[in-house]
């Protein structure tokens, strides 16, 4: 029974991807990639890697469509056609492929015994987790603690893809809309122009349950958060599933509101304050003598209690960073403008045709002079302004 | 195998079922509602395959993760059927 269920969803995990593929339509697109996470994160489930699995289901199934539909609110959402077919492209991708395909023959067999990972190693962790560390999940006490510095790097990998987020799209966060004056949203779209003014305000079944659930999705955060050592869960769980209540506050009474009650000029500290927390602890295990992020240290004379208030304090910096970056991801996709996005690709087409024109069409020579490369880089480089002017 | 347990089994396998059929109206459409339709029953369908196997392989806790995979659903189906609607989160009152 275990061994067929696992079959059928390996194979719609491969006709989901399959279809996803020759998929066009990009807001299908993403709705299949959150039913492809659906079917890896049910298949984590019934291969019991239970913790996988809950991140999956929270990161991949909530956040990831979100963030998808947030970045096609920004383009357009039909991918476009490519008539030829670029050679180097292609053959960056083929021998890419080839590569990753030749490293997987040495790679063990799918659940064999003789596989490293199912030596030494796990042996160790299964016999002397609970003498050393005393949880009952396991996987804690290794991400945790015998992986502390992994699972660090993994925080810093979350911090610097917010910082990224900021430093891209966060500078030109639009203002929040004065009161009886709409910002002026010219794109291009096949949607009709009166429905977007249309308000969330007009859904009050959406709103009266979206009030009724967030707290007990705070509540539940917490729960996974506290829970972790004892069952699946843990810091990055519990901090999307935080993440998820305030994307759900945002989805239903607009980003705005959300950005005027969690301003991102906060969220950027509370980021780098988990992150802090997580070193901190590591740094206070040296200062008492111990290595970094060896947590025995503190309580000298149990062990044992030393490492869960240190996996505690860890999985509390864990959450706190997790939580804050998605959160100040959506924020600054959501609140960004969404003519800018169309402009700016326009501007980069514009500024190829007019360089070759430059090159191409004979000017007379003070005019040539004047019009330099330079000079039209810093034209199509100027901005949307100059964008619209520039003829196609 | 117990009189449960067959039960359980036969219940598994309806939802493996359904699941394919859903996939094939999310990859079919052909309009966007059919697709939002076919995510939110796969979601649905995920929890229950979940809670069932649970309940075969004896592992409780496992009802944890059909309760994150139930919100996410609702967050995720939610934020499909906004962008549907109104084609960007930007809230224009």
């Amino acid at each position: 029974m275990e061994t067929a269920i696992t079959v059928v969803l390996f194979v719609l995990l491969l006709a989901t991807a399959i279809i996803l593929g020759r998929q066009r339509n990009l807001f299908a697109a993403s709705m299949l990639t959150g039913i492809f996470s659906l079917v890896s994160a049910g298949l984590f489930t019934v291969m019991e890697a239970v913790d996988v699995a809950f991140t999956e289901a929270a990161v991949g199934a909530g956040i990831s469509t979100v963030l998808m539909l947030a970045t096609l609110s920004l383009t357009e959402d039909v991918e476009a056609r490519e008539k030829k077919i670029s050679w180097p492209a292609l053959a960056v991708v083929v021998l890419t492929g080839g590569a990753l395909i030749y490293g997987t023959l040495d790679m063990p067999n799918f659940g064999d015994p003789h596989a490293v990972v199912h030596g030494e190693i796990a042996r160790y962790y299964i016999d002397r987790s609970w003498d050393e560390i005393g949880l009952p999940n396991m996987v804690t006490s290794i991400l945790a603690s015998y992986r502390g510095s992994d699972t660090f790097g993994e925080l810093g990998v979350v911090f610097v893809a917010g910082t990224s987020v900021l430093l891209l799209l966060g500078g030109r966060r639009s203002e929040l809309p004065a009161s009886g004056e709409s910002p002026g949203h010219e794109r291009p779209s096949s949607r009709p122009p009166g429905k977007r003014h249309a308000h969330v305000r007009e859904m009050p079944v959406v709103r009266t349950v979206a009030k009724v659930m967030l707290p007990y999705i705070v509540l539940f955060a917490f729960y996974v958060q506290a829970h972790g050592d004892f069952g699946p869960g843990g810091g990055f769980q519990a901090g999307v599933i935080l993440a998820t209540a305030f994307i759900l506050f945002g989805l239903v009474f607009g980003p705005q509101e959300l950005v005027r009650h969690v301003p991102p000029e906060r969220l950027e500290r509370i980021m780098a304050v988990g992150l802090m927390i997580y070193g901190g602890v590591g740094v206070v295990a040296m200062l008492l003598g111990g290595q970094f992020l060896a947590y025995g240290v503190f309580t000298p004379s149990h062990p044992s209690h030393g490492h869960h208030y240190g996996i505690f304090m860890v999985e509390l910096g864990v959450g706190i960073t997790v939580s804050a970056v998605m959160i100040i991801i959506y924020a600054t996709f959501a609140t960004r403008r969404p003519s800018l996005a169309p402009q700016v690709v326009l501007d980069a087409e514009d500024r190829c045709e007019t360089e070759v024109s430059a090159d191409d069409v004979p000017l007379v020579p003070e005019e040539r002079a004047l019009r330099s490369g330079a000079d039209l880089l810093a034209e199509g480089a100027a901005g949307t302004d100059a964008a619209s002017e520039v003829p196609s | 195998m117990t009189l449960t347990a067959a039960v359980m089994s036969f219940a598994a396998v309806a939802i493996l079922v359904t699941m394919v059929m859903a996939l094939f109206r999310a990859a079919r459409g052909p309009t966007t509602y059919d697709r939002i339709l076919a995510l939110n029953l796969f979601g649905t369908q995920t929890v229950l395959l979940i809670a069932v196997t649970g309940f075969l392989y004896e592992r409780p806790e496992w009802m944890d993760l059909a309760m994150v995979y139930g919100l996410c659903n609702f967050v995720g189906v939610l934020a499909v059927l906004r962008f549907s609607k109104y084609g960007s989160f930007m809230e224009d009152p």
